[in-house]
């Protein structure tokens, strides 16, 4: 088999960066574009690398990367790992950034000359939960298509569902990964903003289950996706599964429970006075109720297993 | 939980004879990681658990079992019985024969309705010993990784039933007939004669439990059950995948004609226990 061509966007974030280093230690791929939205330092420097910083929410910016440097370096597999991070900033332009960029690179993929898969990093939080749905949630369990959710989840879902709408219709490979949670700084995880507090507060009288993988089994997953020809959707769980309690006292610090009532206005006021990312109004029902993604259908397709758990600090 | 699971393990350990808290360890269950299943069963809990229901069944409701060699000892099945009382002590005491009468122990699985799992406290509490929140991708998941699963198919109105109208079951909802049919699990019917008398009830009310998405609260005329003696009858197990095809739990007159069965298995054997005992205490 000849080793295939990769482009992978998101270079400048902890899960992008890793599976880049990963795909340079991997002998079926031969020339990886990394696209960062800036300068990045920190990509390592091989031969087989060529780093494009690109700011992906400009449409004409992505047509000139595609029929530019992805055609000349013949890329046949995009991984599209970016989204936008932080859940503070919303607006048109944070939109374009998660959701128009995607079609755009939906679109011009179609009709590349050499690009014949796409693998979307996507999301769990476009998972509905909600009591009576299950707790093991599978690929086709309800979206949270709520128009009440913040643009941080819309964004989300509507990026997938783009990616989900194209599948089949042309010749284009699309694989859409639901990725458990990255616990891990720098992801736009909203557990991890949530457990940098010394003071964990949570809902009194409920402790869900929550289900967490890391930059590894992250770039791990998309790695797998690379190399095959699946089309559809996976979700990626993670090693560790775990009650918000334990995830709490594994990261060293200390739960207190309050009526959930008072949560949301605490931690409103926690993000004006520290700027910290966490909306407890966007994560109440997964501080409520337990989903944990059920990860058969990567592990009998894309053979992906978690096996790296989190480094918790006080476990 | 607001205590982590050493705390419970301490407890179980303090209460617990050393042979019930050996014969727990061989607990067999799918850890996810943590100790925790991916429903959130703990096994420190479930001794717990044990240590809780313990007394209510030797001591309070002095449970007479029968038939429970009826119960799977490895396999998926499901666990099918009447469900009265106001409160569920009958699932408890449930939880608890089936804990004491399989070697190794298996926990069963309530599979409970939608709005148990946002209870706080209980719905935490009883998630640690087994129970899981009623939807069909719960149970197949469980049933798929060979689980005891423990269903009331009268729901809800079964356990609020009028005192006058006790031991007559409502209709059996039919999920549990399909769940066995397409994944080849055989029932297991059960008779709960006493928990209908524990709490006899004065009226229910809509709007209490409305803030709980609760369909409705019981008013009971005593404060706490009455000590009724239970008696738990396990019937022969019913082989609905002997029967049918898997593709055949698509059929909803396969499905309702299995469900009426199962029901009237139950059904029978309440009669049989009502005949059997000597009085509501005795």
């Amino acid at each position: 088999m000849n080793p295939i061509n990769v482009m992978v966007t998101g270079a400048d974030a902890p899960v992008g960066e890793r599976l880049v280093r990963d795909l340079l230690q991997d002998s079926r791929v031969d020339r990886i574009l990394a696209v960062p939205w800036k300068e990045a330092a920190h990509l390592p420097q091989d031969e087989r690398l060529v780093v494009v910083p690109v700011d992906l929410s400009s449409s004409r910016r992505v047509h000139e990367l595609l029929f530019g440097k992805a055609r000349d370096l013949k890329i046949e597999v995009v991984v599209h790992t970016q989204l936008h991070r932080s859940a503070r900033e919303e607006g048109g332009r944070v939109h374009r950034y998660n959701v128009d960029t995607m079609r755009g690179l939906l679109s011009l993929s179609e009709r590349h000359p050499s690009i014949r898969r796409l693998v979307l990093r996507s999301d769990a939080a476009v998972y509905q939960i909600q009591r009576d749905l299950p707790v093991l949630i599978a690929e086709h369990h309800p979206l949270n298509m709520s128009g009440s959710a913040p643009q941080w989840i819309r964004d989300r879902v509507e990026a997938d569902v783009t990616a989900c709408m194209r599948m089949g219709m042309t010749s284009l490979q699309i694989a859409v990964l639901r990725t458990a949670e990255v616990l891990a700084p720098g992801t736009g995880s909203q557990l991890f903003d949530y457990l940098e507090s010394t003071i964990c507060l949570r809902p009194a009288g409920f402790d869900p289950m929550l289900n967490v993988l890391t930059i590894q089994d992250c770039a791990n997953a998309l790695q797998r996706a690379i190399h095959c020809q699946a089309q559809g959707v996976f979700n990626i769980p993670g090693a560790d599964t775990l009650p918000l309690t334990a995830a709490i006292r594994a990261w060293g610090r200390l739960g207190i429970p309050m009526p959930g009532s008072l949560l949301s206005p605490a931690y409103r006021l926690r993000a004006r006075v520290t700027g910290h990312d966490f909306r407890y109004g966007m994560n109440r029902r997964r501080f409520h109720y337990s989903g944990v993604l059920d990860g058969t259908r990567a592990r009998e397709v894309l053979s992906f297993v978690p096996c790296h758990p989190v480094e918790w600090p006080a476990a | 939980m607001p205590f982590p699971p050493a705390v419970a393990a301490a407890l179980s350990q303090a209460v617990l004879s050393p042979e019930e808290l050996a014969r727990l360890a061989d607990l067999h269950y799918h850890d996810a990681g943590h100790g925790y299943d991916a429903f959130g069963m703990h096994p420190s809990f479930v001794s717990l658990g044990e240590v809780i229901a313990g007394p209510l069944y030797h001591r309070y409701f002095r449970v007479l079992s029968s038939g429970h060699e009826h119960i799977p000892q490895y396999g998926p099945a499901i666990l099918v019985a009447n469900h009265s009382g106001n409160i569920p002590l009958d699932g408890m005491m449930m939880w608890m024969d089936v804990l004491l009468h399989t070697s190794p122990p298996r926990v069963v699985r309530a599979v409970a309705d939608h709005f148990v799992p946002s209870l706080p406290f209980v719905g935490t509490l009883f998630a640690r010993a087994g129970m899981v929140g009623g939807s069909r991708g719960n149970a197949r998941a469980l049933l798929e990784t060979g689980e005891l699963l423990m269903i009331f198919p009268e729901g809800t109105p079964g356990i609020v039933k009028p005192f006058r109208e006790r031991y007559q079951l409502r209709p059996f909802r039919v999920g549990f007939a399909e769940l066995a049919i397409r994944h080849s699990a055989p029932v297991v019917p059960c008779a709960v004669v006493g928990a209908e008398e524990q709490m006899p009830q004065i009226t229910t009310s809509r709007r209490l439990g409305k803030p709980f998405g609760i369909p409705e609260v019981p008013i009971p005329a005593v404060p706490i059950p009455l000590p009724v003696r239970y008696h738990l009858l396990w019937g022969e197990p019913i082989r609905l995948d002997q029967e049918f095809r898997p593709d055949q739990a698509d059929d909803p007159e396969i499905v309702r004609a299995a469900t009426v069965r199962v029901q009237a298995a139950v059904q029978g054997l309440i009669e049989k226990g009502l005949k059997k005992r000597k009085g509501v205490f005795a």
